[in-house]
């Protein structure tokens, strides 16, 4: 599976979802598959993607629809603080790791995760573990996942190593995606109705 | 509120006071009187009477309350604690400065860049009162590390009371959520009624 066919999976599911998304190319590759306000863009920031869930997954209305966040294997192993963090403040979060053994947007070099089980780190560390190696196990373990309670989840997404061509970089300034995605947070408890439009 | 004497040291000599509030607790006090949803710590010696005051206001023991939690590593607590501020809170953070090199790159690119208050107190290693030989080397520099990347910051000592640094805090967080910026209060305990490493 490549990183864009996961992607297009996702943004399928999460539409509903306070979602924080690692950097660079997996950033562009969602945005350019479907840009949205619950999207929250670390345009860089590498490593804080668990943070920043876990930040939010502690700070939300308990009304809103579980964090999910999509981070990669060299962003996690940046800062893998955040899974041992996790397992200690039980944040009911779900983290999705698109795991293509690389640092997809430096050049291609290696990360560890070629010899290292980072899926076994997570169910280490507290959290409920699922693999999704193709489009349809994506699905049915994000599913299963989403209803864990009480501890994060984790969802270890194999995918080939590379990045979609003729993707557009987000050249956003920062602050508007802070303004649209915490206008959509404040917004997203209500019926869909009701919600205010926040497209920019 | 703690009622006891203290002792400190005024800059015309040893003067003798009579304080109503410890200086740890004039700083917790301040963070609840500021409306701050959740502080998150990477803990120290000197800063330890804040973050057990804290935990001790919150109804908690040994480190831990409903809003107040310990965090591995600076930069994590940047992360967590700015992400309050998408949710219409204020997060603060309780740390020393030898952290604030962790916490640079995130301070910068998270909070600075998307505009999220978040209020940060920290105790200082770099000066007066310090005898590890090497901590200096980052300590000493952190205001002009906080300055060259425009992050804002107060600086609290001896000189004065702790009616003053509680006053300093609470509008420390005020500032925050008014500029949309992280802003950070950097706390030299010595000759103050506080504990030194
Ligand atoms: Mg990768």
């Amino acid at each position: 599976m490549k990183r864009i066919e996961a992607l297009e999976v996702l943004a399928e599911l999460t539409a509903q979802h306070p979602v924080v998304v690692t950097c660079a190319a997996t950033s562009r590759e969602l945005a350019s598959v479907k840009d949205s306000d619950n999207h929250l863009y670390l345009l860089d920031s590498m490593g804080l993607v668990g943070s920043v869930m876990t930040g939010l997954a502690l700070g939300r209305d308990a009304s809103l629809p579980k964090v999910v966040g999509l981070e990669g294997d060299g962003s996690l192993l940046m800062n893998p603080n955040v899974l041992p963090t996790g397992g200690y403040l039980k944040p009911e979060m779900l983290m999705v790791l698109l795991d293509n053994e690389v640092y997809g947007s430096t050049a291609g070099l290696p990360t560890y995760s070629s010899e290292v089980n980072v899926e076994e780190l997570a169910a280490a560390a507290g959290w409920a573990t699922g693999r999704a190696p193709d489009q349809q196990s994506l699905r049915s373990e994000y599913a299963r996942l989403l209803q864990v309670t009480g501890r994060p989840g984790f969802l270890h997404v194999p995918i080939e190593a590379g990045n979609a061509a003729e993707i557009p970089k987000l050249l956003i300034d920062p602050v508007r995606i802070t303004h649209r995605f915490s206008r959509w947070l404040a917004s997203a408890d209500k019926p869909s109705g009701s919600r205010e439009t926040v497209a920019e | 509120m703690v009622t006891r004497p203290l002792e400190f040291f005024g800059e015309s000599g040893k003067e003798r006071l009579q304080v109503s509030i410890s200086y740890a607790a004039s700083v917790a006090e301040a963070f609840w009187a500021s409306d701050v949803a959740r502080v998150v710590y990477i803990p120290s010696v000197t800063v330890a009477p804040v973050i057990e005051e804290l935990v001790r206001r919150d109804g908690g023991a040994d480190g831990v309350s409903p809003r107040v939690t310990p965090l591995s590593r600076e930069e994590e607590a940047v992360g967590v604690a700015g992400a309050a501020a998408l949710c219409g809170k204020l997060g603060g953070i309780v740390m020393q400065d030898n952290g604030f090199g962790n916490a640079l790159t995130a301070l910068t690119t998270w909070t600075l860049s998307y505009h999220l208050p978040l209020l940060i107190f920290a105790n200082t290693r770099g000066s007066l009162g310090e005898y590890n030989s090497m901590i200096h080397s980052i300590s000493t520099a952190v205001p002009r590390l906080l300055e060259a990347t425009g992050i804002h910051y107060l600086e609290l000592d001896r000189r004065s009371g702790p009616e003053d640094w509680g006053a300093v805090v609470r509008e420390a967080a005020n500032h925050a959520q008014m500029t949309f910026r992280p802003v950070v209060v950097l706390g030299s305990f010595w000759n103050t009624d506080g504990r030194l490493a």
